[in-house]
């Protein structure tokens, strides 16, 4: 009955909705956009590095630029944990897996790291960290993977499967 | 089985007044930047108050996924729950 008040309330003023969220799980699992996400770190943190700072006109420029590449680092940083974290968590089984854990924790350390400072060192090891990641995934779909440099600025090595 | 299923209710203590009262094993329901509003349990809190949730399904996200989860983001504790009547 309080049940069926709920209701009626919720049809009229719209309660809300939380969700509980369990995963399906839809089997759909890829490194590819972690990899990106971090190769962009790199990016981001270089064009920072290039950025001159000048006379009053052109600091406006230059605090408007260094803004968007710091706001970009940080939500790419944030987004290659993420992807990783849901291959680790939702993919990765412990008892078949027992090495990934370490990995994932460094992997999640180091992307801290990189949203913390601008330096290019810990932005590659982060990719190396994910490049690793991505290879022991497909390791265990029985994919071989091979490195090669990405087509883009930073160029970096990255860890590709190959179909 | 899920504690909660669709078309359940749920009485909340908003926060800043049960902020105090957290516990092990409370629900609660937050807001996450990538997930949206969410119900889950708290397992752990942590010094700085950050909270480590789960679900009770093996399938469950839980913050291994979500992250920490900060005080701030907590919308406040469960206190009742009004559950939809389950037609066998």
């Amino acid at each position: 009955m309080l049940h069926r008040l709920l209701e009626m309330v919720d049809n009229t003023i719209h309660f809300p909705e939380a969700q509980a969220h369990c995963d399906i799980p839809c089997g759909i699992y890829d490194p590819s956009a972690a990899q990106i996400a971090a190769l962009t770190v790199v990016r981001m943190m270089d064009l920072m590095a290039g950025l001159q700072s000048g006379d009053d006109k052109s600091r406006i420029e230059y605090n408007n630029s260094m803004s968007r590449y710091i706001a970009v680092k940080e939500e790419h940083a944030e987004k290659a944990k993420n992807e990783i974290r849901i291959i680790w968590g939702d993919y990765f089984k412990k008892e078949k897996h027992p090495n990934v854990d370490d990995l994932a924790q460094k992997i999640m350390q180091l992307g801290s790291k990189c949203r913390q400072s601008a330096d290019r060192e810990t932005a590659l090891e982060f990719v190396d960290a994910i490049n690793e990641f991505s290879s022991k995934f497909w390791e265990t779909k029985g994919i071989p993977t091979k490195k090669s440099k990405a087509p883009y600025a930073p160029a970096l090595e990255m860890v590709y499967p190959v179909f | 089985m899920p504690d909660y299923q669709n078309g359940d209710f749920v009485l909340i203590l908003r926060s800043p007044f049960c902020i105090t009262r957290f516990k092990s094993g409370d629900l609660i329901i937050f807001s996450h930047p990538f997930y949206g509003l969410l119900i889950k349990r708290i397992h752990e809190i942590l010094p700085n108050g950050d909270l480590y949730v789960i679900g009770n399904l093996e399938n469950s996200l839980d913050s291994r996924k979500l992250g920490y989860i900060p005080n701030a983001n907590v919308i406040g504790k469960v206190i009742w729950s009004f559950k939809r009547k389950k037609y066998s």
